[in-house]
């Protein structure tokens, strides 16, 4: 959807024509997604060319693809203007040599300087040493979409369920699978693999299955598993 | 199509000087107008050594110094190769007994170009004799006798480099894991980092050591590694059955036992002497040949830091150290690797009492195309700990995860701090206790 609106310029007047209510949903969906996900989406759809050249003039072409300067360049009087400091570093990927303040131990004077609370109510110094995007600072953190569950440690497990898990478990492993234990006794899966055992000859029939699986996979999916491994070896070791 | 000129080629007659026969390099038995002297160096080696000193006083000096007649036309004209030996003079005249030596005589230090060159581009204090900068150019391999090698010196070197380089790490980055702390003291004052050292000094090695050898060059023999204490830990008795038994050697045990890179700690320091010999014929330029070179390379700049505290004291070792080995640059970032990072920092945050770890989507671009880019943060409670950007979310969220913890461990007080051995310098200010953190978050 997003691809249909990066066309190119030759391709204006098709698109003109496909502005119909279907590539109207694929617009507005985009502009929600993005309003959720990305803080400066509201001046990137102004600016995409898509949305921006299609002015009737080219002075109101121009009006609309010129960006507001950073707010450390707009200053209200002359005076404010002619002594102050500009802070508008270029986007970067922030430094792991720049401690959180989180991290600072207790001993550590930074931490009764303590920089973010001296800069707060200062207009052109956005201090925070571990973003990259001071825009998506501003935004509330609780409004970002998270990633991963997190239930959170729950401890309500006693030492007889823990017993009947393991007795089902021993049981029919077949049935009382990882999953569905997990699932009637509300816990992780990796709890239930904590504490629990499946018989020798189950674990042994589930791994001549597996190996039978990967023996029929050709050159090709063992070589794509391989490099699958490979990277996140690769991701760990920050070389990636 | 140009045409072009035949090249114009003419023979001059100095082209012809020194063309003629000579016989090959492996026939020694020829008429005898050239004869290269097989080193007795073997044979002397065990020679009895106090007689050494005496012995250029007592012996005639000869005109040739490695080239020489043998005995049957040693009343014949010395060969004449053509050179000119107005313009290109004999470097040293030395009499024939020095090649009996395994190395080169101590007094022959003052007249070595290259071992004053060493010293200048060093700038070693005039405190430190030419005679110990030559003495450290003799590795073990080369010459036995420990009052002629450097290993003494290379011990003393070995252990004062190795501690300040801890106490450098230890209160520059106290939350460094041990692992990583072991990576980078073998990054900063490992053999291949030093080998790298020696080189930058422009420390060349001889061929071949002997007594005729200029006393400027490293030597060493690859055939045989030779005696030479220059590690600190203790030889494990289970020692064969960490291989056999695939045995784990745990974090605590490594600073108990092994040397100061966590390594263990063997007979043959890492080097197979019976492989070596084996292939003496073939010994250039394999993994053995390699291994004694940098270990020779890397004794050998131990042995000059040796030199200088021996002749010049601490400060000066300090200062030495600092400008050659601790002034190196070395990326911290690259030396972690994480098995699983996630429940590290999940551990890491209960531990210390911080909400939990939570990572969030800060901005994404191309989600549908063939290269998004995914920007995650992870946050405790509203505080950011840190972000990371990826080309799915899965690899976003690990690397944000990564960063986090390494923004944790590379934690630095500042970036000049104060060493314990800073206060042995006359008039030091008072100590402030330096930051030691409670330890690592899961224990290896």
């Amino acid at each position: 959807m997003e691809a249909r609106l990066l066309r190119r310029p030759a391709a204006s007047c098709c698109f003109r024509l496909l502005s119909t209510p279907s590539s109207a949903t694929a617009l507005t969906t985009t502009t929600t997604t993005g309003r959720l996900f990305s803080p400066a989406s509201v001046s990137l759809q102004n600016t995409t060319p898509g949305a921006a050249r299609h002015k009737s003039t080219a002075n109101r072409t121009k009006r609309a693809l010129s960006v507001a300067p950073h707010t450390s360049f707009i200053s209200e009087s002359a005076g404010e203007q002619a002594n102050r400091i500009i802070f508008n570093p270029p986007s970067s990927a922030p430094s792991v040599f720049n401690t959180p303040f989180k991290f600072l131990p207790k001993s550590d004077p930074r931490r009764a300087l303590n920089p973010a609370a001296l800069f707060a109510k200062s207009k052109t110094i956005k201090y925070n040493n571990t973003s990259s995007d001071a825009s998506a600072d501003a935004a509330d953190p609780s409004e970002l979409p998270v990633i991963g569950k997190y239930v959170g440690k729950q401890h309500h497990l006693t030492l007889e369920d823990v017993e009947e898990m393991r007795r089902l478990r021993r049981e029919d492993p077949v049935t009382n699978t990882v999953h569905a234990l997990a699932d009637k006794f509300k816990c992780s899966r990796n709890f239930v693999m904590m504490s629990t055992t499946a018989p020798r000859e189950h674990t042994e029939r589930h791994f001549n299955r597996l190996d039978a699986v990967k023996a029929r996979w050709g050159p090709g999916r063992a070589a794509a598993r391989e490099e699958r491994k490979r990277r996140l070896d690769m991701l760990f070791r920050g070389e990636l | 199509m140009p045409t072009t000129a035949r090249p114009r080629t003419a023979v001059l007659a100095f082209q012809f000087l020194g063309c003629a026969y000579q016989p090959p390099a492996g026939d020694q038995t020829w008429a005898g107008q050239l004869h290269v002297v097989a080193r007795p160096a073997a044979a002397l080696r065990h020679a009895a050594r106090p007689a050494r000193l005496c012995l250029s006083a007592t012996s005639t000096l000869r005109n040739t110094r490695q080239i020489s007649t043998n005995g049957a036309a040693a009343a014949a004209e010395p060969y004449d190769d053509g050179t000119d030996h107005a313009r290109f003079p004999p470097l040293e005249q030395l009499p024939p007994s020095v090649a009996g030596y395994p190395s080169p005589l101590p007094e022959r230090a003052l007249k070595s170009a290259k071992l004053a060159a060493l010293h200048a581009r060093l700038s070693l204090p005039a405190k430190l004799p030419l005679q110990t900068l030559a003495r450290t150019l003799v590795d073990a391999s080369a010459d036995e006798h420990p009052n002629f090698n450097n290993s003494n010196l290379a011990f003393v070197g070995h252990t004062l480099i190795n501690y300040h380089m801890a106490e450098y790490l230890m209160c520059r980055f106290p939350r460094l894991p041990m692992t990583v702390m072991y990576a980078a003291m073998e990054a900063y004052a490992g053999k291949k980092s030093l080998f790298n050292v020696a080189r930058s000094w422009g420390v060349d090695a001889a061929a071949a050591p002997g007594g005729e050898v200029d006393p400027g060059l490293l030597q060493f023999v690859f055939d045989k590694p030779g005696v030479a204490m220059v590690r600190f830990g203790y030889k494990r008795t289970e020692e064969a059955y960490l291989e056999k038994y695939k045995w784990r050697r745990g974090i605590s045990s490594r600073i108990m036992y092994d040397d100061d890179f966590g390594d263990l700690i063997t007979k043959s320091e890492g080097i197979d002497t019976e492989a070596g010999s084996e292939s003496d014929h073939m010994s250039y330029g394999n993994i053995n040949t390699e291994a004694i070179a940098e270990r020779a390379h890397a004794n050998h700049v131990r042995a000059v830091v040796g030199a200088v505290y021996v002749h010049c004291g601490r400060e000066a070792v300090q200062s030495f150290i600092k400008a050659h080995i601790l002034s190196r640059t070395l990326n911290f970032e690259s030396l972690f690797k994480f098995k699983n990072p996630i429940r590290e920092l999940a551990l890491l945050c209960a531990r210390e009492e911080f909400e939990h770890p939570v990572a969030r989507l800060l901005s994404e671009t191309g989600r549908a195309s063939r290269t998004p880019v995914y920007v995650v943060g992870i946050y405790s409670g509203s505080d950011k700990l840190g972000e990371g950007a990826g080309s799915s979310l899965v690899t976003a969220r690990y690397k944000a995860v990564m960063n986090t913890l390494k923004a944790w461990y590379l934690y630095s007080p500042k970036e000049h701090v104060r060493v314990p051995s800073d206060m042995l310098i006359e008039g030091a200010k008072p100590w402030e206790p330096v930051y030691v953190d409670i330890g690592e978050i899961i224990a290896n």
